[in-house]
């Protein structure tokens, strides 16, 4: 008894403990930049397929601007991020997290020569060797762009400690959601841009939506049996307090709603703009939510060896 | 080599010891501790606690997700942060699956009494053994004493003056330090006497600290 009157009990990693590094306080950077990430990376790979120059550049701009520093805002020493480029560490060899921020510098590099490359040849010297530059470049700009969207999901997944995260269907997941992303700002674009074939992007919206809940059905599912805390974090989504992000934000407003504009402008013909801005509206609420009750329901294992079902 | 360390979850006393003596050695900032003890309640049973520290795993994910090489692992198995590296990214918190790391935050070290000047220990523990704010942070087996006490002949584990400060404070000598290739040492006996285990050994990260409790006694 007279231990109890100075002894504080605490449920830190007796139960399954919630990472709170990446979401919570400062952690709300890592957020937003996985937002930016999504967004920035899908929708260049996206313009990349649709040949659209002004939709690169926005993918760019996000990727350089809105993404790069809030992460590096987030650490804790940010003037040495010098010394997770190569050739300054070696440790690119095992860390998912060196190589990404490799890959967005070397995406920032590759894919500005291209867009300038790209402008020139598209508004100065139309027809010319620089349209063959231009193609030569969005071969290792699109590499580049693919992998600074999935990095992040190899960089969750690589982590044993975090049940829920420790699976190779994370990283897919990220693309694909990204490329949806990137579909919804297309279609943005296209609200501006008269060259942009908006039902071609929405023909491959609707795919990309489709696959994306089933995905993300499939990742919640399988999170089910592999362990009890990954069941935990999914039964959090499910029906514990990120239920209502999950099935508001992330179910309805990011896939059920883009896809029912989708395809009632598919039988009605064609789709209105105020239509079109309230999917993509719906669209991007969907994608911050994803970010966010994936980092957010990221719990780590009870520190104990044995019994631990008892803590449930 | 490998240094270890055993933990005799049946002698540990819940005193604090190891925790208040790491602090000491290591001038800690008030919102960080390197050793810890977790404490819960279960119904109809008394309050239980549980010693843990870092790890020293030999497979460590820390070690390996760093993103600049500030966490590295000696020839001696010791696990440390290189805290002039360290960029504060925290991706090691995350990836360590005993989560035994700590960021050093500018709230985590506002002063044993804020608001008001430093005390000649925290001074003290300014020029000797600065933590760097933005920084992570954790046990690294004392390693400057073992170095120190190598360096003068001396055996980890045996002599005081080589041995980790939370072992050389334990009053119950719950705690055992010892080089865990060395069959003849003391930590090998009682992993192998009593049964040792490692926590979480489903992550293949080959901890160093492995527990026993007497109560139990094998071979």
């Amino acid at each position: 008894m007279a231990l109890r009157q100075w002894m504080v009990t605490h449920e830190w990693m007796v139960k399954p403990t919630a990472q709170t590094e990446w979401i919570e306080r400062r952690g709300i950077l890592v957020w937003i930049a996985e937002v930016f990430t999504s967004l920035g990376a899908g929708l260049y790979l996206v313009s990349l397929y649709f040949n659209n120059w002004w939709g690169m550049l926005a993918g760019y701009l996000i990727i350089m601007c809105l993404k790069l520093p809030p992460h590096l805002i987030y650490f804790g020493k940010p003037l040495r991020f010098w010394r997770t480029l190569i050739p300054f560490t070696d440790s690119w060899k095992t860390s998912w997290f060196t190589r990404g921020i490799n890959f967005t510098v070397y995406f920032g590099t590759i894919v500005f020569i291209q867009l300038v490359v790209g402008y020139i040849a598209i508004n100065v010297y139309p027809g010319t060797v620089w349209e063959t530059w231009d193609i030569v470049l969005r071969v290792p700009g699109g590499i580049l762009g693919f992998l600074v969207g999935i990095y992040s999901g190899f960089i969750m997944s690589y982590c044993r400690s975090v049940p829920f995260w420790n699976t190779a269907m994370l990283p897919l997941i990220l693309i694909i959601a990204g490329v949806t992303d990137g579909l919804a700002l297309m279609l943005a674009i296209g609200l501006v841009d008269t060259s942009v074939d908006i039902s071609a992007v929405e023909f491959v919206s609707r795919i990309l939506l489709i696959v994306n809940i089933i995905f993300i059905a499939a990742y919640v599912w399988n999170a089910t049996y592999i362990s009890k805390t990954a069941k935990y974090s999914a039964m959090l989504l499910l029906k514990g307090k990120l239920a209502p992000v999950f099935w508001i934000g992330v179910i309805t407003c990011g896939i059920i709603s883009p896809l029912v504009i989708s395809v009632s402008s598919y039988f009605s013909g064609d789709a209105s703009s105020p239509l079109l801005i309230t999917a993509i509206g719906f669209h991007t609420v969907g994608a911050i939510a994803l970010k966010y009750i994936l980092l957010k329901a990221g719990i780590h294992n009870p520190i104990l060896p044995v019994k631990t079902s008892a803590y449930y | 080599m490998r240094w270890g360390m055993v933990v005799d979850l049946g002698k540990c006393m819940r005193c604090h010891g190891c925790v208040a003596a790491c602090r000491v050695e290591h001038f800690l900032p008030l919102g960080i501790t390197w050793p810890r003890l977790i404490a819960w309640e279960k119904p109809a049973e008394e309050l239980t606690t549980f010693p843990v520290r870092c790890n020293h795993c030999q497979d460590a994910p820390c070690v390996k997700v760093c993103i600049t090489g500030a966490t590295q692992q000696r020839e001696d198995g010791i696990v440390w942060v290189d805290q002039d590296k360290c960029v504060g990214c925290r991706y090691c918190i995350i990836a360590c699956p005993y989560q035994n790391r700590t960021f050093l935050s500018k709230d985590k070290d506002t002063g044993y009494f804020p608001g008001y000047e430093l005390t000649e220990f925290e001074k003290a523990g300014k020029r000797s053994y600065p933590h760097t704010v933005g920084t992570t942070e954790k046990c690294n087996f004392c390693m400057e004493r073992i170095d120190d006490g190598i360096s003068k002949g001396l055996k980890p584990g045996v002599d005081r003056d080589a041995t980790p400060a939370c072992v050389n404070a334990c009053p119950s000598r719950a705690l055992t330090f010892g080089d865990l290739d060395d069959p003849e040492s003391e930590v090998r006996r009682l992993i192998y006497s009593y049964m040792g285990f490692q926590l979480h050994p489903e992550y293949d990260t080959d901890p160093s600290t492995y527990y026993i409790d007497k109560g139990r006694k094998g071979v």
